[in-house]
């Protein structure tokens, strides 16, 4: 197996309803659709054989229509949910064959989650809220007083310690589940819409800081969201869901380059390609591009970037000149981006 | 619903006649036989236009035989059961001439006179419930007709139309009704124990009147059977070591006896056998509220009432504010002035000892009703019956095994006053959401934790109604244990009724009064704060 797999789901299936078993029985058989599952059995497939993994530092963000299964899909994670088929490992750990005691453990220290719907405490305070996990572990009351307070600060919350959750607003209702999940400092995050409820302005600070968080404290973070450009901001990979199915699963570059059925270019469609697309993909090679224009030579003297550049910043270079860019990777001259191609490559 | 006419215009003249015609079809078809009188009455009522006198003369002369055949069950046990009570009455107006008669003949002018004023009583009520009956009946007719047209559109399957089979089956049920209940009403009725004297003579093979007979089956209690071999009498003399033995005597007399004795004997005599050979249960039981009840009533009653009572006051203002404080004050300057103090005291000892056991054991089974399926199929039917019992009832079994006095008493309370506590906790416990659960869960929360740091916490609010509903059951429950001498204000209450005593009934029952609303209004503003 691979060491740096933290998450990995195998051949997961999930069906609600009293007649699961013989449910998915008759789904692995004749391949029913969820329509005709409900009718027949009365059973709702909410994930259908769902593989994937999630290596260790990666946010591995889950989009899809609504009901498509995806807070299901997470449950699954810290087992909140029972899979009907399939496995789930953690660190190389088979969630199903942990006994109670470890999977307490388990949820206690490592993972952290953040609800949809939030489902803070109603009868304790902000604090209270944030401390709840530590609290769960023992932790001595001035321990668990601190890191709250410390929490609430960086969620922008501080001085609301000592208030009700039923006196915030949703937005703020949510950071308080944002700091709950971090309190424990968990290595693996699960965060159901974490952001949904927010105004632009707090969502984006909130995921720049999210974005450092992660990559400083090497966290590992299942992230479900319903924005396109905050998958394609965190994201280092994205799984589309349908219908229970995972229909593919790419880095945010593969899934708007190359969407594998329609479903999916409809999801990404209308997205900005210019900072998701990069020099790399739209450059002629050296001599592709010699054989057809023959001036090559000037080359030193054309705007330079480097492969990794992407089109926004292309266009900077090139507004005003009459040369293309040569890209360069390490000062070897790797391709040629013509004003042409780079106007395609816009276009996608 | 609008009904289009076929062919008409919409938005037309507004003075143009409706078309009635679909309506008036389906009337008719509903009605059958006088389809057009009952097709008009129905439109009347359809538009709203039934004068208020109105009646139906075929309902007001056939009475219940119309709505027979008419297949209005409704109106025909209205109209039945009024002739019916009409009926009645005018057989009382008889069986009271003919005592009369019986009475005069007798030389008993005192009874002739009273006889004739019953029957002249009868009479009236006979003639003005028949009339009266009538024209309900006649009045109601068309109007619940027509309701039954309704439903029939809806559920073809309903009777419509006339039929002399549903004549048939309204005489049959007059048949079987009607004679019976008039000869019952015609003759003075035979009592249970002259029926039973007469059950007797039959067994000894006297003669006795077929007419006797007749009347004790069918116009006196219910024949019960007298068929069950009166059980043997057993009894658990003590041994002179100490143990007990069983012995058995042959029954006082060889008749048999109906079920009630025989279960009745055997059930007194599984007590006394209980009581036997497990009265050290009971005792231990007794001996343990005792105790708590001690401890209590140290603190109400054996305590000077000059510290109990500022005790009582601080207490409610600390709990439910100074107004609370200032009414507590009040109730308990009655108590004083009236010479109830200590009687006050000892009940509200009762009540708080009954309180505790009520949730130090209720509360665990209403976890466990919440949690377990179990713990639900064995504990709720239990309470369904608990509750159904009237309180009256347990004093039986308490004083039955447990003797009486005060931990009887205290016992029957906290069966009567503890089905809300358990009900309330498991209903708090099951209505913390799922979504909040399930967070708790998500971040490590062992079953205990759950249950103690969200479970409870968050079923908090109805935990404490069950609280307080415990207290009012309580109290009242303890005064009506002063029959099983459980003592305190129920006690005076009771001395008072046996010597019709009304002044001193009534200032304690004032009492009873106060201290529950005082307990109430404390508890329930506590619960607020
Ligand atoms: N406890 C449950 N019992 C029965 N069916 C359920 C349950 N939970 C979810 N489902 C069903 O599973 C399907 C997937 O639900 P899920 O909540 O995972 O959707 P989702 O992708 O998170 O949607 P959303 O974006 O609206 O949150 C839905 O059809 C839902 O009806
Ligand atoms: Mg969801």
């Amino acid at each position: 197996m691979d060491e740096r797999q933290v998450i990995e789901a195998r051949e997961v299936w999930k069906i609600f309803g009293e007649r699961a078993e013989e449910a998915l029985r008759a789904v692995r058989q004749d391949g029913l659709h969820k329509a005709e599952v409900l009718e027949r059995f009365g059973a709702v497939v909410a994930v259908r054989d769902v593989d994937f993994a999630v290596e260790k530092g990666e946010i591995f963000c889950i989009m899809g229509l609504s009901g498509s299964g995806k807070s299901t899909l997470v449950r699954h994670i810290n087992r909140l949910i029972q899979p009907t088929h399939g496995q789930i490992l953690v660190n190389g750990q088979d969630m199903g064959a942990l006994s109670a005691e470890e999977l307490r453990a388990l949820r206690a220290s490592r993972i952290g989650m953040v609800f949809q719907n939030m489902a803070l405490l109603p009868h304790r305070t902000v604090r209270d809220n944030i401390a709840f996990a530590l609290e769960l572990r023992n932790t001595d009351p001035f321990t668990c007083h601190q890191s709250a307070n410390g929490l609430l600060e960086t969620v922008g919350l501080a001085g609301y310690g000592d208030a009700m959750p039923s006196e915030l607003s949703g937005g703020m209702q949510q950071r308080v589940g944002l700091a709950r999940a971090l309190a424990a400092d968990p290595d693996i995050l699960l965060m159901d819409e974490p952001f949904s409820a927010l105004d632009p302005l707090i969502r984006r600070g909130l995921q720049d800081e999210f974005l450092v968080l992660s990559r400083t404290m090497d966290k590992t973070t299942v992230f479900i969201t319903h924005d396109l450009d905050e998958a394609m901001r965190l994201g280092s990979r994205i799984g589309i869901m349908r219908d229970g199915e995972m229909v593919q699963i790419g880095t945010p570059e593969d899934i708007i380059l190359h969407p594998k059925d329609g479903y999916v270019a409809d999801f990404v469609q209308g997205l900005s390609r210019l900072k998701l697309v990069f020099a790399h993909r739209i450059m002629e090679r050296p001599e592709i591009y010699d054989k057809s224009h023959g001036n090559l030579a000037d080359a030193d003297t054309w705007p330079q970037a480097h492969p990794k550049a992407d089109l926004n910043s292309l266009v900077s270079l090139i507004v005003g000149q009459q040369c293309p860019i040569a890209i360069r990777d390490n000062g070897k001259l790797a391709g040629i981006v013509t004003k042409d191609a780079l106007l395609k490559g816009i276009q996608g | 619903m609008k009904v289009h006419a076929p062919g008409g215009q919409d938005g037309g003249q507004a003075t143009a006649p409706p078309d009635n015609s679909d309506s008036l079809a389906s009337f008719k078809e509903f009605a059958g036989p006088r389809g057009d009188r009952y097709g008009r009455t129905f439109l009347r009522i359809q538009q709203a236009k039934l004068p208020g006198y109105h009646l139906n003369t075929s309902a007001l002369i056939g009475g219940f035989l119309w709505a027979a055949l008419r297949g209005n069950w409704p109106l025909f046990w209205i109209g039945f059961a009024a002739d019916m009570v009409a009926a009645v009455n005018m057989a009382l107006v008889h069986k009271y001439d003919l005592a009369a008669v019986q009475a005069a003949a007798d030389g008993k002018d005192f009874l002739v006179q009273r006889y004739d004023g019953w029957s002249d009583a009868h009479l009236q009520a006979a003639l003005i419930l028949f009339f009266a009956g009538r024209l309900l009946l006649g009045w109601l007719a068309d109007r619940l007709y027509y309701h039954h047209y309704t439903r029939w559109r809806i559920n073809r399957s309903l009777p419509s139309g006339q039929t002399i089979k549903r004549l048939g089956v309204g005489m049959l049920a007059v048949l079987l009704v009607a004679p019976l209940t008039i000869y019952r009403a015609s003759q003075f009725a035979p009592d249970q124990r002259s029926c039973i004297k007469l059950a007797h003579m039959i067994q000894d093979g006297e003669q006795v009147p077929l007419k006797d007979r007749f009347d004790c089956w069918t116009i006196s209690e219910f024949p019960t059977l007298v068929w069950l071999q009166r059980p043997p009498q057993y009894s658990f003399p003590r041994n002179d070591d100490g143990t007990r033995s069983i012995v058995v005597k042959e029954p006082s007399s060889q008749r048999p006896v109906n079920l009630n004795n025989w279960l009745s004997e055997h059930i007194d005599q599984g007590i006394g056998y209980m009581k036997a050979f497990y009265g050290w249960l009971f005792d231990g039981v007794t001996r343990w509220i005792r105790v708590l009840l001690n401890a209590v009533e140290a603190v109400f009653v054996g305590t000077p009432w000059i510290v109990t009572s500022l005790m009582l006051v601080m207490a409610a203002v600390k709990l439910a504010g100074s107004r609370m404080g200032v009414f507590t004050a009040a109730v308990l300057i009655y108590m004083m002035l009236f010479g109830f103090w200590q009687t006050a005291m000892s009940t509200i000892s009762l009540t708080v000892a009954a309180t505790v056991i009520c949730v130090v054991a209720g509360l665990p089974l209403g976890i466990w009703v919440a949690k377990s399926k179990v713990g639900a199929a064995v504990v709720t039917p239990a309470l369904d019956i608990m509750q159904t019992i009237p309180s009256f009832v347990y004093l039986l079994p308490a004083v039955a095994f447990f003797s009486v006095g005060k931990p009887p008493g205290i016992l029957a309370t906290v069966i009567f006053a503890m089905p809300p506590m358990v009900r309330l906790t498991a209903l708090g416990i099951q209505h913390v959401p799922a979504s909040t659960k399930e967070a708790a869960l998500a971040f490590g929360a062992s079953p205990r934790q759950l249950l103690l740091k969200v479970e409870l916490p968050l079923a908090l609010p109805s935990i404490m109604a069950g609280v307080n509903q415990v207290v009012m059951l309580s109290l009242s429950m303890v005064v009506i244990a002063a029959i099983i001498g459980a003592g305190g204000m129920g006690f005076i209450v009771v001395d008072a009724l046996a010597r019709t005593q009304v002044g001193r009934g009534i200032l304690a029952g004032i009492g009873i009064a106060l201290i529950a609303m005082m307990i109430d209004r404390v508890v329930q503003k506590a619960n607020r704060m």
